[in-house]
C-alpha cells in the first residue's frame, strides 16, 4: 500500500519569549493512502500542532516528514501553496467560510487558486455540494446557513478539488451531536466511495471510532 | 517536487484576486469612502490650484503678445544717448533680423475737442507701427510714409478715445486739435483691451515727427522693431547689443582686439566696416558699470536691447515656478492622503488576519495575496484620482465664473494622476507584504 504520510521524529518548538514550548516530541508516524484517521488526546497534548504539520501550514522544528514522496523541508512557500491547493483538503473546527462569498463561490477558491475555468469549475462545485447534501443551497451566504450546513460547505470545499487527504481539525466540535454524525457520516461515505484519505483531530470517542486507527497524543507523544 | 496537473491559467486567478481586493472595499463603505476622500481632495487641490496658477500665467503671456510678437525693443537711459530720430532705418539696414523698425515718442499734451479740452497721452511712431505691434484698424487707414515725411497733422484714434468722442459714430474725417494744431482724424483702432497695448486704447497716434515738435526734443529715447521669426528676434538683439556696446566703447573679451573681429559677425553684411562706430555719441562716456554687462538688459545700463519675447519668456518662467509650487503644496496633501490609505490596509490586513490564513490554506500563493491588497490600495487611489480630478475641473469652473482665471492644465492633471497611483502603490505595497507573508498557521490561528 501507499504510504502518503511518513513522519521520521518530529519535533516542534514554540518559543514564547524565554519560554520554549515542546508542543511535540518525536513523533513517529505512517498513514496509509484509504485510513481514515482520528487523533485523540487531551487538550495542549499537540493535537492541532500536528494536523498544521500534516497540512504543510507550518514547519517541524526537526524531523523529516515525507507527504504524497515530496520532502516537505526541502519545498518552498510556493511548493507548499500547490500541495495544500491540490492534494489537502482542510476541514477547521469554525467552518472559516469567507463571509462575503456565497456557498458556492466558497466552494469554488481553491480551484479558482489553481487555475481552473468557469465552466469546470461550476460543474465540479455543484459536483461537491450533492455529496454533501447542499445542492438546495448554493447561493446561500454563510450567516444565512446553520452551523451543520455551513461545514457541509466547508467540507464541499475541501473535496472539490479532489485532493488525496482531507485533514479536519475537530470538524464537529462546534456542532450539536445529531449534526456531527451527519458529518461523519459524509467522511465515512468519501472514505469508502471515494478511496480519500482521512486524518481528523477529536476528543470525543465515538467519533474517533469511525475511523479505522485512533492515534492517542498525550503531551506531544504519541502513546 | 511532483507535477500537479490542471488548466493552469493565470487570468482566472488575477481576475478572482482583483474581484477579491474589490470585495475588501465594498465590506467596509464608510471607510473605503473616507479613504478615497483623502486621495480625491489632495487631487482636486492639485488640480485646482495648479489652474489657477496656469491662469495666471496664462494672462500675463496674453498681456505680452498683445504688444507684437519678435518685437525687439532698444531704450535709452540717458537723454544724452538719445538716438537720431531716422536711426532705425540705419538699423534696418546693418540688422540681418530686423524686419521693421520705428522711433517711438510718449509725450502727453493738451487736446481740445469741439468744446471740450484735456489732456491726453500721444504716442508718435512711423507708419510701420500696425505691423510691429499687430495692431489691426476698425475705421479709416493708418498714416503713410508719406505723412511720417512731411510732419502731417494726422492722427488715429486709439479705441477708447473713439468711443468717449463719438459715442460709436465714425471720427474719420472730422478734425481735433492737439497742441494747439488742428489735426485730421483719419483711423481708429481695433480694442486691445484693459492693461493691454500699454495702454493704447486711450492714446492719440500721430506720426513721431510730429510728436517730436510736440515734446520739443531732436531726439528719440526709444525704437521698437520687429523680426519675422523668434529666432531672428534672437539673433537682432545680439546685432543690435555688438551694434551699441562698440558704439560706446564697450568690447567682448574676445572681441575687444578691435580689427580681427569680423569672424563673430558672421550675420552681419560684409560690405559695412564693422570696426567703424555708426556714430558719434556726444559728450557721454561709457560708465563702468556697463562693462559687465554684455547684453544691455538692464536698467542701470546706458543702453537696453530687449526683445518681448524674453520678457515673456522670463515672466513665464517666474509663474511657471509660482504654478509648480501651489502643485507642489498641494501634492503633499496627495501624500497625506496615501498615508491614509496605508493605514486603513493596515486595518485591513489585521481584521482579515483569519482569512488570509483560510486562503493560504486552500492553496493561495504568497503573491496571489500581495496583489490583491495591492490592488485594493490601487483601487482606492484610482477611484478618488478619477472623482478628484472631477472635483478639480468643478471647482476651475466655479473660479471662472467668479472671475478669477483659471484652467484645467493637462500638466496638473498628469502630476495628479501620477503622485495619487505612486502613493497608493507606494502605501500598498507595505501592508500588502505583511499580508502576504504572514505564516499560514499563524494567520489562521489569530482571530
Ligand atoms: N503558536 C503557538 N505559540 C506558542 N505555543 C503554542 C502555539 N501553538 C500551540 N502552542 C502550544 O503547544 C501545545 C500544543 O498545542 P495544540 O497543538 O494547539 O494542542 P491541542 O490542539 O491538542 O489542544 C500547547 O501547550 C500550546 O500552548
Ligand atoms: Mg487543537
Amino acid at each position: 500500500m501507499d504510504k502518503v504520510i511518513k513522519m521520521d521524529n518530529i519535533y516542534k518548538n514554540y518559543k514564547l519569549g524565554q519560554v520554549n514550548v515542546e508542543a511535540l516530541k518525536g513523533i513517529n508516524l505512517e498513514v496509509e493512502k484509504g485510513e481514515f484517521i482520528s487523533i485523540m488526546g487531551p487538550s495542549g497534548s499537540g493535537k492541532s500542532t500536528l494536523l498544521n504539520l500534516i497540512g504543510c501550514l507550518d514547519k517541524p522544528t526537526k524531523g523529516l516528514y515525507e507527504l504524497d514522496g515530496n520532502r516537505v523541508e526541502k519545498l518552498n512557500d510556493y511548493q507548499l501553496s500547490e500541495i495544500r491547493n491540490n492534494f489537502l483538503g482542510f476541514v477547521f473546527q469554525s467552518f472559516n467560510l469567507l463571509s462575503s462569498l456565497n456557498a458556492i463561490k466558497n466552494v469554488e477558491i481553491p480551484l479558482i487558486y489553481r487555475g481552473i475555468r468557469k465552466k469546470v469549475r461550476k460543474e465540479l462545485c455543484k459536483e461537491a455540494l450533492e455529496v454533501v447534501g447542499l445542492g438546495d443551497r448554493m447561493h446561500h451566504l454563510p450567516n444565512q446557513l446553520s452551523g451543520g450546513q455551513q461545514q457541509r460547505v466547508a467540507i464541499a470545499r475541501a473535496i472539490v478539488g479532489k485532493p488525496a487527504v482531507i485533514l479536519a481539525d475537530e470538524p464537529t466540535g462546534a456542532l450539536d451531536s445529531k449534526t456531527g454524525n451527519d458529518i461523519m457520516d459524509i467522511f465515512q461515505k468519501l472514505n469508502k466511495e471515494n478511496n480519500m484519505t482521512i486524518v481528523q483531530v477529536t476528543h470525543e470517542e465515538d467519533i474517533a471510532k469511525i475511523g479505522n486507527r485512533i492515534i492517542r497524543l498525550i503531551d506531544g507523544y504519541i502513546q | 517536487m511532483k507535477e500537479y496537473e490542471g488548466s493552469k491559467s493565470s487570468l482566472v486567478r488575477l481576475y478572482f484576486t482583483a474581484k477579491m481586493a474589490l470585495n475588501g472595499l465594498t465590506s467596509n463603505l464608510l471607510r473605503t469612502f473616507l479613504t478615497v476622500l483623502g486621495i480625491l481632495i489632495g487631487v482636486a487641490s492639485v488640480v485646482s490650484l495648479m489652474g489657477i496658477g496656469e491662469g495666471a500665467r496664462r494672462t500675463v503671456v496674453e498681456q505680452f503678445e498683445s504688444l507684437g510678437k519678435n518685437v525687439v525693443i532698444v531704450k535709452s537711459n540717458q537723454p544724452a544717448l538719445n538716438f537720431e530720430p531716422e536711426e532705425y532705418i540705419e538699423l534696418l539696414d546693418r540688422v540681418d533680423g530686423l524686419e521693421y523698425a520705428t522711433s517711438i515718442v510718449n509725450t502727453e499734451t493738451n487736446i481740445r475737442w469741439r468744446r471740450s479740452r484735456g489732456e491726453i497721452e500721444i504716442l508718435g511712431v512711423n507708419e510701420q507701427y500696425p505691423i510691429i505691434r499687430d495692431h489691426e484698424l476698425i475705421d479709416g487707414n493708418f498714416f503713410s510714409s508719406l505723412h511720417v515725411k512731411q510732419r502731417s497733422p494726422v492722427a488715429i484714434l486709439g479705441y477708447n478715445v473713439a468711443v468717449s468722442l463719438l459715442n460709436g459714430r465714425s471720427p474719420v474725417g472730422q478734425s481735433m486739435t492737439i497742441d494747439g494744431i488742428s489735426y485730421r482724424i483719419i483711423g481708429v483702432l481695433a480694442r486691445k483691451g484693459n492693461g493691454k497695448g500699454e495702454g493704447i486704447d486711450n492714446k492719440v497716434i500721430i506720426p513721431y515727427t510730429s510728436a517730436m515738435k510736440i515734446d520739443g526734443n531732436r531726439t528719440v529715447s526709444e525704437i521698437w522693431g520687429k523680426s519675422d521669426s523668434p529666432e531672428n528676434a534672437a539673433l537682432s538683439i545680439v546685432q543690435l547689443g555688438r551694434i551699441y556696446k562698440r558704439q560706446l566703447g564697450i568690447y567682448d573679451k574676445d572681441t575687444d582686439t578691435g580689427g580681427e573681429d569680423g569672424n563673430e559677425g558672421g550675420g552681419e553684411e560684409p560690405g559695412i566696416p564693422i570696426e567703424e562706430p555708426i556714430k558719434e555719441v556726444g559728450t557721454a562716456k561709457p560708465q563702468p558699470q556697463s562693462q559687465n554687462n554684455p547684453i544691455f538688459d538692464n536698467s542701470d545700463d546706458l543702453i537696453t536691447v530687449t526683445s518681448l519675447n524674453q520678457l515673456v519668456k522670463e515672466a513665464d518662467n517666474a509663474n511657471r515656478v509660482m504654478t509648480l509650487l501651489l502643485g507642489g503644496i498641494a501634492a503633499v496633501s496627495l501624500l497625506v492622503g496615501g498615508l491614509g490609505i496605508m493605514n486603513i490596509m493596515l486595518v485591513a490586513v489585521s481584521e482579515r488576519t483569519s482569512e488570509i490564513g483560510v486562503r493560504r490554506a486552500l492553496g493561495a500563493k504568497k503573491y496571489d495575496l500581495l496583489i490583491q491588497f495591492m490592488l485594493e490600495a490601487l483601487y482606492v487611489s484610482i477611484i478618488g484620482c478619477i472623482i478628484g480630478i472631477a472635483v478639480g475641473i468643478y471647482v476651475i469652473n466655479l473660479f471662472n465664473r467668479n472671475g478669477l482665471d483659471a484652467v484645467v492644465s493637462l500638466q496638473a492633471v498628469k502630476i495628479s494622476t501620477v503622485v495619487a497611483l505612486t502613493s497608493g502603490l507606494l502605501f500598498g505595497v507595505y501592508p500588502a507584504y505583511m499580508a502576504s507573508n504572514l505564516p499560514p498557521v499563524e494567520a489562521l490561528n489569530r482571530k
